[in-house]
């Protein structure tokens, strides 16, 4: 329908401010949360450790920042800012695609109102901004560095730097829009999963065949895909435009700053023609499983059901793709970059660290898992007081599956290492797996009461690890650092001793001792589940009365 | 003997009951319409029966066993559609049904066998392989419902069971727990909204009205010579006022 003459019809100044306000309103809440003075203080107590790191970082980037301006070119300039801008692109994209929620990108839920859907997808794009906690961290560290650039050399020429940086914010959050809209058409199906998990792992398995192991022949090979990094152009742009900025010549910053510009508005373009293609589309492509009730898995009786619907909701769940993809190429960075810089004087044990690091690191990666293990079940939460199942049962077979997901994790990640930097002595792989298996039943017995105690609906269809409360998000830092603190004990007396299998002895030790505590404590967290059935049904399942 | 015996069951939420003193008999073998208007304590009442809520105060007993004492016997031989459903939505509909099934007890060949069944009545069978999540409502009532069937349970709770789902299907699952109840193969204690329908299906009334039993019996010794919408309005409507017409519904149009 078209409005007298041809034009669009005029949106309604009241629409639009109606839906900045129900933007407002929706960010405010999730800031605020649902649990009140709790939530509140578990909020300001993130924010009390976040803030001063934030502008900590902030004060860092401003003395590179100042240092760099000062010295207009060369190597100082050019590093600087690259380390800027290329760190904060990469860790924003990182944290965006793993931790934020998609919420006012979904143009699903907006179609039904009188708004143009282009407008209402780029008041969403510009709200990710303001509206996530880790944005906001982000631009304080880019705002620290622009001071930082602009004290060192006030001049008409700092107008041109704020736009660098504001295009850099603006760029970064539509290509991460447009990432986030092609991971979930790509990943929606189970077999562009498991082809793009494949993909990877048999990419890098051919790489590190291929280098035979010489690490000299990897880093040959990234430089040769140098050209890669106008992939992240948000970075290659604004280090471009900068560095020409600081070197003096404004004139050639100007054509940077335009293809920065036309680079945002392509990629946010793309954004919006993909979100407004996945909503209309409605359910097509839907992804597919067992059709028939014999298909799946053959494991018997009530805990073999139990089992295969755990496991399978968890390997569903977009966020198990992504870890799958994410760990074992971070633990393949650090077995390139970190590992060969670690003296050989330094001893066994210092040189086994990031090994250990990764099998600590599996659990912290899954810990939405454990810590909200009902959350994701929505309705289905009903059954398991709905059938006749014993409680410890269900949480017994949570657990078996976060657990067994978390250790295919470390596996994927260790076997890259060990393909890159080569293979441990024996005694530290034994020992990574006692530090797996062993810490596995302290933090699993701990993350039940919290999930029991503060669970939280999540969603289900998007790839998104914010289903943590800021109650749940605080409570698992506390468990994660004393299980940690617990089991980094035995490392100092090894290292004092210098015998690494005491290692293998002492957390083989915590872990018996831990199993041995999580099944006295079983049956009461059992208990404990049957009591707050009400309270977990009202949050995840929407049950009131 | 009887399927469902509660006495003076109550729950409140913050102090504000919502079922109140609630006592009733169901006769096993009865098809039992609890009826009553929106928030009346109808839901609330099927949870308290199945174990999904406790009761502030009162009892309650199912298949003759005391709920508060046995809960886990109570819900192995009854068969619940709750309101809101109970499904996991990254499951297929089979598996959803078979993995059902398997908790329930059943072993996995004839919780295989019983959910291939199921998707055929229901007519599921074309989307069987889909994930729950992507369902349609009705696809999904019709999946919870084969869910509470598929342990063949001796009672089934049934919370708005015909809400969304085309008046073909309805008149196939109306068909089925009719032949069920005519078998005497199951108890089923039904809410609805649509008043036809349940004065086609059940043999016995409850009417409850801001969480109190305002009227309860045999369909016939509850409906007299009107009909069960008469007494069904007559007995939840007398203390509502008559509705305010909007005056300003269609001023748009005469403005043009």
């Amino acid at each position: 329908m078209s409005a007298p003459g041809g034009r669009a019809p005029r949106v309604p100044v009241d629409a639009l401010g109606a839906f900045a306000e129900l933007r407002f309103r929706l960010i405010w809440r999730r800031l605020r949360g649902r649990q009140g003075i709790p939530e509140l203080v578990a909020r300001i107590v993130l924010f009390v450790v976040a803030i001063p790191a934030g502008l900590a970082f902030a004060a860092l980037a401003g003395v590179g920042a100042f240092s760099a301006a000062r010295a207009g070119h060369g190597l100082q300039a050019d590093v600087a800012v690259a380390a800027v801008f290329f760190g904060v692109w990469q860790t924003w994209t990182a944290v965006a695609l793993s931790l934020s929620e998609r919420e006012g990108l979904d143009l699903r839920r907006m179609l039904v109102y009188p708004l143009p859907p282009a407008r209402l997808f780029g008041y969403g794009v510009l709200s990710s901004v303001v509206g996530d906690p880790f944005s906001v961290f982000w631009c304080l560290v880019l705002g620290g560095a622009f001071v930082g650039g602009a004290l060192a050399r006030p001049g008409a020429w700092v107008g041109l730097l704020a736009l660098a940086y504001a295009l850099f914010v603006l760029a970064t959050v539509a290509l991460v829009a447009l990432l986030q809209e092609t991971l979930a058409r790509a990943l929606r199906g189970r077999r562009a999963r498991v082809l793009a998990i494949a993909t990877v792992y048999l990419g890098t398995a051919g790489l590190v065949a291929w280098a035979g192991g010489r690490p000299a022949a990897l880093l040959q090979a990234l430089r040769a895909l140098r050209a890669l990094r106008w992939a992240a152009f948000p970075a290659a742009f604004a280090h471009a435009a900068v560095t020409s900025l600081y070197g003096g010549r404004p004139l050639a910053a100007l054509p940077w700053l335009a293809a920065h510009a036309a680079g945002a508005a392509g990629a946010g373009y793309l954004a919006y023609r993909l979100a407004l293609a996945a909503a209309l589309a409605g359910d097509g492509g839907a992804p597919r499983a067992a059709a028939s009730g014999a298909a799946g898995w053959r494991l018997p009786g009530r805990m073999g059901a139990l089992l295969e619907k755990e496991a399978k909701y968890l390997l569903r769940h977009p966020l198990a793709t992504l870890l799958a993809l994410i760990l074992p190429a971070l633990a393949g960075l650090v077995a390139w970059r970190v590992a060969p810089r670690i003296p050989v004087e330094a001893g066994e044990v210092v040189r086994a660290l990031p090994l250990l690091a990764f099998a600590l690191y599996a659990h912290v990666a899954a810990q939405i898992f454990w810590l909200n293990a009902f959350g994701w079940e929505r309705g289905g939460g009903r059954t398991w007081f709905l059938a006749p199942i014993p409680a410890a049962e269900v949480i017994l077979a949570k657990n078996a599956c976060a657990y067994a997901f978390s250790l295919a994790l470390f596996a994927a990640s260790a076997g890259v290492g060990i393909a890159i930097a080569g293979a441990p002595p024996g005694w530290a792989l034994v020992a990574a797996v006692a530090l797996h298996a062993g810490i596995a039943p302290w933090l699993l017995g701990a993350g039940n009461l919290v999930s029991i105690l503060n669970p939280r609906a999540a969603p289900l269809t998007v790839q998104r690890g914010g289903a943590l409360s800021p109650l749940s998000s605080l409570a698992g830092m506390a468990i994660f650092s004393a299980a940690a603190a617990v089991f980094s004990a035995p490392v100092l007396l090894a290292l004092r001793l210098d015998r690494p299998w005491v290692l293998v002895g002492l957390w083989a030790a915590l872990g018996l001792a831990g199993a041995a505590g999580y099944l006295v404590l079983l049956p009461r967290t059992a208990r404990l589940l049957e009591r707050h059935r009400e309270a977990l049904l009202e949050a995840v399942a929407g049950d009131e009365e | 003997m009887l399927a469902i015996e509660t006495e003076a069951l109550t729950r409140r939420f913050d102090g504000r009951p919502a079922v109140e003193a609630l006592s009733i008999e169901v006769p096993v073998g009865a098809f039992y319409g609890f009826l009553g208007p929106n928030g009346a304590g109808k839901s609330t009442t099927i949870k308290l029966l199945t174990g999904l809520l406790a009761p502030s105060a009162g009892r309650a007993a199912v298949l003759g066993i005391d709920l508060a004492r046995d809960a886990l016997a109570v819900k192995r031989r009854i068969g619940v559609v709750p309101d809101g459903l109970a499904l996991f939505e990254r499951l297929s509909g089979a598996e959803q049904l078979r993995i059902h099934g398997q908790l329930y007890g059943l072993e996995r060949r004839v919780a295989a066998r019983r959910a291939d069944e199921l998707l055929a009545a229901l007519e599921l069978e074309r989307d069987a392989g889909k994930l729950v999540g992507e369902y349609s409502h009705g696809m999904k009532k019709k999946l919870a419902l084969g869910c509470a069937l598929i342990h063949g349970p001796e009672l089934l709770f049934l919370d708005e069971p015909f809400e969304g789902i085309d008046a073909v299907a309805v008149s196939g699952i109306r068909r089925m727990l009719q032949d069920l109840v005519a078998r005497g193969a199951m108890t089923i204690f039904l809410t609805s909204h649509v008043l036809e329908v349940v004065e086609r299906l059940v043999t016995h009334v409850g009417i409850i009205r801001a969480g109190r039993l305002a009227a309860h019996g045999t369909l016939d010794a509850v409906r007299g010579a009107g009909t069960l919408e008469e007494v069904f309005i007559r007995t939840v409507a007398e203390d509502r006022g008559a509705v305010r017409p909007l005056s300003w519904l269609g001023e748009a149009r005469g403005s043009r």
